[in-house]
């Protein structure tokens, strides 16, 4: 670390920058710090905050599972003022990271248990390590559905990673767009109506989900229609955050700040919060 | 018996404290009385009525460089900001010397914040207890009072033409030695009578109006103007930003409030705090419920009254206080 104030990020270099959608880059990050390589640690779910020098910093949850230890990845939508200069940025570029905060994905709680992991756009992103995680640790977990969900076949990130997630022993991968187009042979459909039909049981199971709020709420429905109760269900929650250390109070709601009480909460939990987002 | 300091060995001893260290205390600006660096020991005053500003300022400024990004070689190095100034907070009314105590709950807690420690760290507070009540004032029911002496390092409390002087700290003793004193047999001044809040089971009523039409009716007339959050001793949100100024990119923290519309706005437009009577009630649910269930303790108000006498559309936060009192849940 560079010092021990909080606020000063970890320098980094992009050691590779990928186009996943039209919108959306996959960055790989290196520690310019050998030791940091090796040392940082992070559960899925975690996310971290990357600099622009200049432009200023946002969170965005960390992509990568800690056990690959080259670089720390974070998939980026171009959508606001600091995602828009991290677009700009080339391979090598120098930026900088804070992180890992928050808590993670219960991943320890999930074993023995059969998961259905729903992720829409960018959405998808912080539920990807979950899949990573569970491939890398396959015995431990029971089934796992994963659902990824976009607005066109040209929007769902993570394509190249579809072949080996279906190909994973108890594992299947559905996909589904809004609008297809003329090469797309995958499902027509809305994520909350291609989930009713695959009729996962909610029996020793629990969900992941991410994605815009309008899909969160819909799929919440049907979930619960599928008799998946609040403590089953799991997501994590998008907040203004400026710090990251329980200080800035940008992302308090009721009594909890996200960044540090989440990002990653149960519906059962949620329904607690005095105050809905 | 009583240690007490003239007037005048007060002056001639904060002078000679000024050789040593910046004193920062409450000064004429213009129409205004605030705290500032102080030149010359005369130019203090200690009126009746509190300054417009709380001290925070001193503690969180309302900027502050975080760090500064050096380019060197095509590369970033990332250069701290270090203090190293002594520093006496001279003049402080137990309500902000309260909210100073209050605003370490969040700053302190770990991971610590770096530069906020260490103003902490260099600052004595040598308060200076209330002989009249101000005007809009509620201390005593905000857990505080004219005389409280538990979060200053000294407290001064006016006795005729002289202060009766009560060490509270360590620091208070280290910064009083060469002060001219005596032992005298004055006993301190009963403290001013403050009019008092109907605060009897305040939260757990606000839990059950949380969703009452009423914080929207408050704040309909609210101009999101945030002067209730700069005035606050304790409110404490801030906003973080890069300024690159010819390529010397420094990353600024700036006080921010809850009041502001973008308080809560993420990148792509999503903002669920959209509405006034929700930021309005997030200001008041942050410093009553949310703040003393966080860090376990007592409420971030101190009852100083500045927002009271800030607000320019008269929002009142001693109203919300005792209309709450009358709130019913809402039926749903």
């Amino acid at each position: 670390m560079t010092s021990d104030n909080p606020f000063v990020p970890y320098p980094a270099t992009l050691k590779r920058v990928t186009d996943l959608t039209l919108d959306v880059k996959l960055f790989c990050v290196e520690f310019n710090d050998h030791v940091l390589r090796e040392s940082f640690d992070y559960m899925p779910g975690q996310f971290g905050f990357l600099s622009a020098y200049g432009v200023g910093e946002a969170p965005f949850g960390i992509t990568s599972v800690a056990s690959h230890k080259e670089t720390v990845d974070f998939a980026v939508r171009q959508v606001g003022t600091v995602s828009y200069a991290l677009h700009e940025l080339q391979q090598e570029a120098t930026v900088g990271v804070r992180g890992p905060f928050g808590n993670s994905w219960p991943m320890e709680d999930f074993k023995g248990k059969n998961l259905v992991v729903i992720g829409g756009g960018i959405g998808f992103a912080p539920v990807r390590p979950v899949i990573t995680w569970v491939l890398e640790n396959r015995e431990a977990y029971g089934d796992m559905l994963i659902f990824n969900g976009a607005r066109t076949p040209s929007d769902l990130v993570f394509a190249s990673e579809f072949d080996t997630w279906a190909s994973a022993p108890g594992t299947k991968l559905e996909l589904t767009v809004d609008r297809g187009d003329d090469s797309w042979e995958g499902r027509v459909a809305l994520l909350p109506d291609v989930l009713m039909e695959l009729n996962p049981s909610p029996k020793n199971a629990v969900t992941v989900i991410c994605g815009p709020p309008i899909m969160i709420k819909f799929t919440l429905e049907k979930l619960k229609k599928l008799g998946f109760e609040d403590e089953q269900i799991f997501t994590t929650l998008e907040s203004k955050m400026k710090c990251g250390l329980g200080k800035c109070a940008r992302c308090n709601v009721g009594d909890k700040y996200i960044c540090q009480d989440g990002p990653v909460f149960n519906y059962a939990q949620i329904s607690q919060l005095i105050e809905q987002f | 018996m009583t240690q007490v300091i003239s007037k005048q060995d007060l002056l001639s001893w904060l002078g000679k404290v000024a050789e040593q260290r910046i004193i920062v205390a409450p000064v004429r600006d213009g129409e205004l009385v605030l705290f500032k660096e102080i030149s010359n020991v005369e130019d203090i005053v200690v009126g009746a009525a509190n300054t417009v500003l709380s001290p925070k300022e001193f503690f969180f400024p309302r900027s502050e460089t975080l760090f500064t990004v050096e380019g060197k070689d095509g590369t970033s190095e990332v250069v701290p900001v270090n203090l190293d100034r002594e520093v006496v907070l001279f003049g402080l009314r137990p309500c902000d010397a309260k909210g100073i105590v209050l605003i370490d709950k969040p700053f302190c807690a770990d991971p610590a914040d770096t530069l906020y420690k260490q103003h902490r760290a260099m600052t004595t507070l040598v308060g200076l207890a209330c002989t009249e009540a101000c005007a809009d004032g509620f201390c005593t029911s905000m857990g505080s009072g004219p005389g409280d002496a538990s979060n200053v390092d000294i407290l001064l409390t006016g006795v005729g033409d002289s202060y009766a002087i009560q060490v509270i700290t360590d620091n208070g003793k280290a910064l009083l030695s060469g002060a001219k004193t005596q032992e005298v047999d004055v006993s301190l001044p009963a403290p001013p009578t403050v009019s008092e809040l109907p605060t009897d089971g305040l939260v757990e009523k606000a839990e059950k109006v949380f969703n009452n039409e009423y914080w929207s009716r408050v704040a309909d007339r609210c101009l999101h103007c945030n002067v209730c959050a700069y005035v606050c001793p304790t409110c404490y949100c801030f906003d973080i930003r890069d300024y690159n100024d010819r390529g010397r990119i420094q990353r600024v923290r700036a006080w921010e409030s809850c009041q502001s519309p973008g308080f809560t706005k993420i990148a792509g437009g999503h903002n669920p705090r959209a509405n006034k009577g929700a930021r309005l009630r997030q200001r008041w649910y942050h410093k009553f419920l949310y703040f003393p269930h966080q860090f376990d303790a007592e409420v971030a108000c101190t009852g100083c009254g500045r927002c009271v006498r800030s607000c320019p559309v008269n929002i009142d936060i001693r109203e919300i206080i005792r209309d709450i009192q009358s709130l019913e849940a809402p039926s749903d």
